[in-house]
């Protein structure tokens, strides 16, 4: 009953946010939210099947530069769907390419595609359309893009939520935990891997659509290995076999780096890195350890069949 | 130092009154004038912050304090307070911390970050906000397709630079020193906005280019387009670089046995490093904006001061003109003080004079510096184009490399 | 072809697959044997680039000589890592939950040396000028400084693999990397070994650093394209294959170099992680992978 309370009051705070907050910590808030939606949908993926993906930055990078294209011409919540379409075609197309994949040789295939795809881009913009780099000149109001990032994020959560509870969830956990034992229990484990890196990769593809205005001037820079990085980070620091482990690892890790770059000019990254060693060291099941801890529910418990395997 | 006591001050002190009279007396003088900007210091663009950007802004401010502070139109000098933070090269991050700084610090004025898609990024919060924002590392074509009036580019942009370039080429062809040109250029925004200004001036110079190569950032082997160029003869290399591939170009050029009469490159042959790094870089030519010898006010003594405190000169392209932009909002505060739509009024409509020479805007453009080419020369980077401001006249062909 | 196109390519590629070859084996070793992803591979290079620009430019010190001290220097940090950090993660853990930790702990040194190189160094582009003098052979001409760092770096290489080979050491890395549990029950000592190959691991990458300081400018933040490049290498040879990472490094130096001299500078990325992906669909555990 508390626990249903604190989300309410949370979930009306994070609503009235662009009211109450000073443009700065909306934008804040705004930023966090993103990275919680890339690092739970990250996790809602690669974490139960245990497919570690370095293609964040790719489909964010496609998604961002979808809107630079379309630009003004089309209405808003648009190129945001077209993000997300986006980002799901591209991991339809990897994810059928890098099926018989596994651990590392994933990983590196999945960054590689990132890069693929950052300088084709360069190339055919060089070469054909001869230029590189392109403005948003209108962009949408900032509490338009807050409550588009918002949703995403909000609907990432009810999204990993849900999926733990499906048979597909289920079935995620097995291939994570044995792929060749779920096949045999007649688990579809190429339908199951596919639609769910594409699912997420759509949220992925939407987030980086909904913030590319952020920007005002995009380049194939924004495809930046950086985000995939970033990703990985949060969701496992905060442990990714759970829906509360990537939601903590962002908001812990932006705010974290917040407080770090305002204070120490110089010192940002030896403080981060330090951050991360002596977590590591401290937390061997990640922050979202601490909350199982202290309240067992289904946001912060690993799933069912997690703990059978 | 000032932060922590700013924020002890901000959490202990009651009123916005009590805030000030404490302040003052911290400070023993007036409540200072506090600007706030983001650098990098962690990431790619720290490496260009560190050399064009932090050493003025830092040099302007230690001048002006020593001075009792900047004189602030009808309530004297007032010390100077830096709020500087570390966007971390991240243009979401730098958008985010320009907001920080017109809404939550509330500073009085604002610099620019360091970088062109930095400058893009910031520009629109710059303008909402009201605060001019004057870019000294800011060349692009598309500035103009901003049109945010509060937003001012202080270098020369890609027609410009372009323009000389193909000014000296055509004069050195003239008198036959040169005949065939070839360009290698970085396929970023800002090379390959070069390039397209250099096709047109080049044309329009009538000159011919043999051939054109473009390469990515980070490239980490220019040999094999320097061997295509020297197997094709050419004997003026054009080279729209960043610093690092400037620098890979020119060790290369030397290791592949390639001496051109002309060597001319972009960002990086300016830097006094480039220099040391290739013992004189004898005859070596590059964009320039500005070295110790030309006739503008205080050129020497910006440049005995900006040694003097950080130990390294000046580059002689883009420091001056960052420099400058402080000079000209230093004038405008002490005009009409920190009432930042009048100092917009007045960067608008006013020519000023500052170590990189007159600057006036007209829509945002600094419209009186002319590209220019430099040459190192004996030490020095003369300017050796356009001859009404040439310090030195061009060596052609330049020596073997050192 | 003609036959000086021929000779840019093979010796081009040769020298560039030599140097990914080198610190792609080092990173390799620390996979193959520990599953950990050492994502600070390559500011273990930027921290022997810069170690060697400093012993050079301060003090004169030949570069070459200097991976006498930053070969050492750097097997030691690693030791000391090893103890602080990984083998406190590598003790007990689940494989999965191992691997995801020595990442992030991994990601940790990574930002910690890159701010300990700004503080020590600064931002500033650092460079120096050694061997920067053409060398004519085969109707080419090649940088005898990039001609040196390839030779050390595919000699340090075949010297790697012979010890692993030959030496009781080198059999007991070989026997844990294809069987952790039969080789401990054989009465090898699994913390020690670990911590010597990461060691090993790491020096491999400062000596490469070394090298690479010759050819081109420092900045603390040189190092991530070479951990990208290595991993690519890893991969394509095949994890935990040594012979696999020289060969794979060798390939890749090739199919870089072959595309910039036929195509274009542009193409040289594209071309690499697209041979990449078609070794990887092809062959999903890479070209020599079991």
């Amino acid at each position: 009953m508390a626990a249903k309370l604190a989300l309410a009051l949370l979930v009306m705070a994070l609503v009235a946010a662009p009211e109450i907050l000073s443009p700065y910590y909306r934008s804040l808030a705004l930023a966090i939210l993103a990275d919680v939606a890339l690092a739970v949908s990250w996790a809602f993926f690669s974490g139960p099947s245990r497919y570690l993906s370095l293609a964040t930055g790719a489909f964010f990078g496609a998604g961002a530069y979808l809107t630079a294209i379309v630009e003004a011409r089309v209405p808003w919540p648009l190129p945001v769907l077209g993000g997300a379409l986006m980002g799901g075609a591209m991991a339809l197309l990897v994810g059928a390419l890098a099926l018989r994949l596994r651990g590392p040789y994933f990983a590196v295939f999945t960054f590689g595609l990132a890069e693929l795809a950052k300088h084709s881009l360069i190339w055919y913009e060089t070469g054909v359309t001869g230029t590189v780099g392109r403005l948003i000149l209108a962009p949408p109001e900032p509490w338009t893009l807050y409550y588009t990032i918002l949703c995403l994020a909000g609907l990432a959560v009810l999204t990993a939520l849900a999926l733990r509870r499906s048979r597909w969830g289920y079935a995620l956990a097995g291939i994570g935990s044995d792929e060749e034992r779920a096949e045999t229990l007649g688990i579809d484990t190429t339908r199951v891997k596919i639609g769910t890196f594409a699912l997420s990769a759509a949220f992925m593809g939407a987030v980086g659509a909904a913030m590319a205005p952020r920007w005002t001037y995009l380049d194939p820079q924004v495809f930046n290995p950086f985000v995939s990085f970033q990703t990985v980070i949060m969701a496992l620091l905060g442990g990714a076999t759970t829906v509360a482990g990537p939601i903590v690892g962002a908001v812990f890790l932006g705010l974290a780096s917040e407080i770090l770059l305002l204070k120490f000019r110089y010192l940002y990254l030896l403080g981060l890195g330090l951050t991360l060693i002596v977590v590591v060291l401290a937390l061997p099941s990640g922050l979202a350890g601490l909350l199982r801890r202290s309240s067992p529910s289904p946001l912060s418990s690993p799933p069912a069949g997690e703990r059978a395997g | 130092m000032s932060m922590k006591r700013r924020e002890f001050l901000k959490t202990t002190a009651g009123g916005a009154a009590a805030f000030t009279v404490l302040r003052g007396k911290a400070w023993g003088q007036a409540k200072p004038v506090r600007i706030g900007y983001t650098l990098s210091a962690t990431g790619p663009y720290s490496v260009g912050a560190g050399i064009t950007q932090g050493p003025n802004y830092t040099l302007w401010q230690e001048q002006a304090n020593a001075k009792g502070g900047l004189l602030v139109k009808g309530e004297g000098r007032r010390p100077i307070e830096f709020i500087s933070i570390d966007d971390r090269s991240e243009h979401e991050t730098a958008v985010r911390f320009y907001e920080k700084l017109a809404t939550d610090d509330r500073v009085d004025l604002m610099l620019p970050p360091w970088g062109t898609a930095m400058n893009f990024a910031v520009a629109p919060i710059a303008n909402k906000y009201g605060y001019p924002l004057l870019g000294p590392t800011a060349v692009s074509n598309k500035i103009k397709d901003l049109q945010l009036p509060y937003f001012y580019a202080l270098l020369q942009q890609p027609d410009q630079i372009m323009g000389a370039f193909a000014g000296i080429l055509k004069e050195l062809k003239a008198q036959g020193k040169i005949s065939k040109i070839a360009i290698a250029y970085v396929n970023d925004l800002f090379g390959i906005e070069l390039n397209a200004s250099a096709a047109t001036a080049l044309k329009e110079a009538g000159l011919d280019v043999v051939d054109v190569k473009s390469y990515p950032l980070g490239v980490k082997d220019l040999s094999p387009v320097l061997k295509g160029f020297k197997a094709a003869g050419v004997d003026a290399f054009v080279g729209l670089t960043y610093p690092p591939d400037n620098i890979l170009a020119t060790s290369q050029a030397k290791e592949v046995d390639w001496n051109p009469p002309v060597w001319l490159a972009a960002v990086g042959t300016a830097f006094p490093f480039y220099r040391d790094r290739f013992k004189g870089a004898e005859g070596v030519m590059g964009i320039a904006g500005w070295n110790p010898k030309v006739k503008s006010a205080g050129a020497k003594e910006y440049f005995d001061a900006h040694v003097k405190k950080h130990q390294k000169e000046p580059d002689r392209w883009a420091s001056a003109f960052a420099y400058a932009s402080l000079q000209i909002l230093e004038r405008c505060v002490a005009e009409v003080g920190l009432d930042r739509p009048k100092i917009k009024g007045m960067v608008d409509s006013t020519e000023f004079q500052t170590v990189a020479g007159p600057i006036r805007f007209v829509k945002g453009s600094n419209v009186s510096t002319p590209g220019m080419v430099g040459q190192w020369q004996k030490g020095e980077f003369e300017i050796v184009w356009p001859k009404s401001l040439a310090t030195g006249t061009p060596v052609v062909p330049k020596p073997a490399w050192a | 072809m003609s036959p000086t196109l021929v000779v840019d390519i093979v010796v081009g590629g040769l020298i560039t697959g030599g140097i990914y070859a080198l610190v792609a084996l080092g990173l390799n070793l620390q996979y193959g044997l520990m599953r950990v992803l050492n994502v600070a591979h390559g500011e273990f290079l930027m921290m022997g680039a810069y170690l060697t620009y400093s012993l050079h430019t301060a003090w004169g010190v030949n570069p070459l000589l200097t991976l006498l001290i930053t070969g050492p220097a750097s097997f030691g940090a690693g030791l000391v890592l090893h103890r602080l950090l990984y083998a406190r993660v590598l003790a007990g853990e689940a494989a999965e939950a191992l691997e995801s930790r020595s990442l992030l702990l991994s990601f940790g040194l990574l930002f910690v040396l890159q701010n300990a190189a700004l503080l020590l160094w600064s931002a500033d582009l650092k460079g120096y000028s050694y061997l920067a003098v053409p060398l004519h052979f085969l109707g080419s001409v090649f940088p005898a400084n990039r001609l040196v760092a390839a030779a050390v770096a595919l000699a340090v290489s075949l010297a790697f693999y012979v010890f692993l080979q030959q030496s009781f050491l080198g059999k007991a890395i070989r026997a844990l990397m294809q069987d952790p549990e039969g080789a401990q029950l054989a009465g090898i000592n699994l913390s020690r070994v670990h911590g010597l190959c990461f060691g090993i691991g790491i020096a491999m990458s400062a000596v490469t650093g070394s090298l690479i300081s010759m050819l081109f400018e420092l900045t603390p933040f040189i190092g991530l394209p070479y951990t990208v490049t290595a991993l690519v290498v890893v991969i394509l040879g095949g994890l935990g294959n040594v012979a696999g990472s020289l060969l794979g490094g060798l390939i890749l130096g090739l199919v870089e170099t072959a595309s910039v001299y036929l195509a274009a500078s542009d193409i040289r990325l594209i071309a690499s992680y697209a041979v990449l992906s078609l070794i990887l669909i092809l062959k999903p555990s890479g070209l020599f992978g079991r």
